[in-house]
C-alpha cells in the first residue's frame, strides 16, 4: 500500500519537476536534442532553439551586413581575450570571415562571424562561471 | 548507552574537524593557505592511489600506473635526454663574447640550484623562473635571448636540473610580501578554472582525471608535475621546457594558448612548484 502511494506521488511530481527547469536548461536541452530552428514550449510560451548570433546572421547577405557582424564579433572576441579566456579557433574563424567578405561570399562571412561571436560570448560566460566556481574542484 | 553517546560525540568532533579542514586551503587573499593546499593535495592522491608513495610522484604517471611504468623503465635504460644534457653542459660552459658565462649569473655557479626555482623576486615584484634567468643572463652579457620552449634553453635547463637531482624543492612564499601570495593564488586559480572550448581546467585532467584514459593517454597527477622538467617527450621527439608543455595543455583545452613565460604561466609554475615542496628534483625526465 505504502509503496503504491510513493509511486503515485512520484508520478504526480514528475511533470512538476520536468517544468522546474530554468529557461536556460530548457533551451540547452532542446538545442542539444533538436539542433537549431526547433520550437519548444516553456512555461506556456513558445521559443526557438537558435542562438542569438544565428539570428543576427539572418539578414540580407550584403557586404555591409557581413562587415557589421564581423566587427561585432571582433569586438566581442577582444572582450574575452582581455579576460584571458579566448578560445583557440576563434581568431582563425574571424580571418576566414574576412576572407569570405573579400571574396564576395557574404552569407559565408555572416555565418562565420556569427560563429566567432558565439565563441566569444560563451567564453565570457565561462570566465564569469570560473570566477564564482573555480574553487569547487580544489581538494580539501 | 554511554558507548553510543561517546561514539556520537566522537563522530561529531570528527565531522567538525573535517568541516574546519574543508575550509582550510582558502580561495582568496584573506584565507589562502599554501601549506594546507599542499597537504590536502597529498591526502587526495594518497586516497586515490593508496599503493603509491608520495615521494614517487616525481615520476608522474609512472608512480600510479604499473603498465606505463614498465615501459618507461625500459626507456630509461637509454635515456633519450642524455645527449641533450651533454649538449647543455657544453653550452653552459661556453663563455659569452664578453668572457663571462652562465656560472657568473647564478648562485653556486648555477650548479645544484634547480630546486630553488621559481622564486618570488621582491625587487621585481614578480615570479622568476630558471629559463627566464638563463635568458636574462644572456641579455645582461650582451647575447641574444634564446627562444623559449625548446632547443638550447631546454638543454641548458636540463643540464642545470641534472646537477640538482635529489635536491629537495623548498619554494618560499615570503610572508612579508602580499604580492607573492597573490601570485600563488593566481596560479592556483588558473589551475582550477575551466577554460577553452572543451571547458576543461588543468585539474580536470591532472587531479580528478589523473590516470583516467583520455583516448590512449593517461593524464599524470598534478603532485610532482614540475620536478622532472625539462622533459624529452616522445610525442615531441625533443626536449622541452615546462612552459612549452603549459602552452600545449592550454591549447588542448582549445584555449588560445599563452606564450611561454607569460606572467600567468609563471604564477602557475609557482603554485605547482609549491605543491611539489618536499619532493626531489629529478629532471630532466622522459615522457610519452
Amino acid at each position: 500500500m505504502k509503496k503504491g502511494l510513493i509511486i503515485a506521488a512520484a508520478l504526480a511530481m514528475a511533470p512538476t519537476l520536468a517544468t522546474a527547469a530554468s529557461f536556460q536548461e530548457a533551451f540547452e536541452s532542446n538545442r542539444a536534442m533538436h539542433g537549431n530552428d526547433h520550437v519548444f514550449e516553456w512555461k506556456g510560451g513558445k521559443y526557438h532553439t537558435n542562438h542569438e548570433e544565428e539570428m543576427e546572421a539572418r539578414v540580407k547577405a550584403t557586404k555591409a551586413n557581413a562587415a557589421d557582424l564581423l566587427a561585432k564579433a571582433k569586438a566581442k572576441n577582444a572582450e574575452v581575450a582581455k579576460l584571458g579566456f579566448e578560445w583557440k579557433l576563434t581568431g582563425g574563424i574571424l580571418k576566414d570571415a574576412q576572407k569570405a567578405i573579400d571574396e564576395g561570399d557574404y552569407q559565408k562571412a555572416l555565418n562565420l562571424a556569427a560563429q566567432a561571436k558565439y565563441h566569444a560570448r560563451i567564453g565570457i560566460q565561462q570566465y564569469h562561471y570560473a570566477q564564482k566556481n573555480w574553487h569547487l574542484s580544489v581538494p580539501e | 548507552m554511554k558507548i553510543i553517546k561517546t561514539l556520537a560525540l566522537g563522530l561529531t568532533v570528527a565531522a567538525a574537524t573535517q568541516m574546519t579542514h574543508a575550509a582550510d586551503t582558502g580561495f582568496d587573499m584573506q584565507t589562502v593557505d599554501p601549506e594546507a593546499d599542499r597537504i590536502a593535495l597529498q591526502k587526495y592522491f594518497k586516497s586515490r592511489f593508496p599503493e603509491s608513495d608520495i615521494a614517487d610522484y616525481v615520476n608522474g604517471i609512472y608512480a600510479v600506473d604499473a603498465g606505463s611504468r614498465e615501459q618507461w623503465e625500459e626507456l630509461e635504460e637509454f635515456p633519450p635526454y642524455e645527449f641533450d644534457v651533454e649538449q647543455g653542459e657544453e653550452l653552459f660552459n661556453t663563455a659569452f663574447a664578453n668572457g663571462k658565462g652562465y656560472a657568473d649569473c647564478f648562485e653556486n655557479g648555477g650548479i645544484g640550484i634547480r630546486q630553488n626555482f621559481p622564486y618570488w623576486s621582491k625587487e621585481e615584484g614578480t615570479v622568476k623562473t630558471l629559463e627566464q634567468e638563463i635568458n636574462e643572463c644572456r641579455v645582461n652579457n650582451g647575447e641574444e635571448p634564446l627562444k623559449w620552449g625548446k632547443g638550447a634553453i631546454a638543454q641548458i635547463s636540463a643540464y642545470m636540473a641534472w646537477t640538482s637531482r635529489d635536491k629537495v624543492f623548498d619554494i618560499k612564499i615570503p610572508a612579508d610580501d602580499e604580492r607573492a601570495k597573490a601570485a600563488y593564488l593566481d596560479g592556483k586559480k588558473f589551475f582550477y578554472a575551466k577554460r577553452g572550448q572543451l571547458n576543461l581546467s588543468c585539474a580536470n585532467c591532472h587531479v580528478q582525471g589523473s590516470n583516467i584514459a583520455i583516448r590512449a593517454d593517461l593524464p599524470s597527477p598534478q603532485l610532482g608535475h614540475v620536478t622532472h622538467f625539462p622533459v624529452f617527450r616522445s610525442k615531441w621527439g625533443s626536449l622541452g621546457t615546462l612552459h612549452r608543455r603549459y602552452s600545449g595543455c592550454h591549447k588542448d583545452s582549445r584555449s588560445k594558448p599563452l606564450k611561454p613565460q607569460a606572467e600567468e604561466f609563471r604564477n602557475l609554475e609557482y603554485f605547482q612548484s609549491y605543491m611539489s615542496n618536499g619532493l626531489v628534483a629529478n629532471g630532466p625526465g622522459s615522457r610519452k
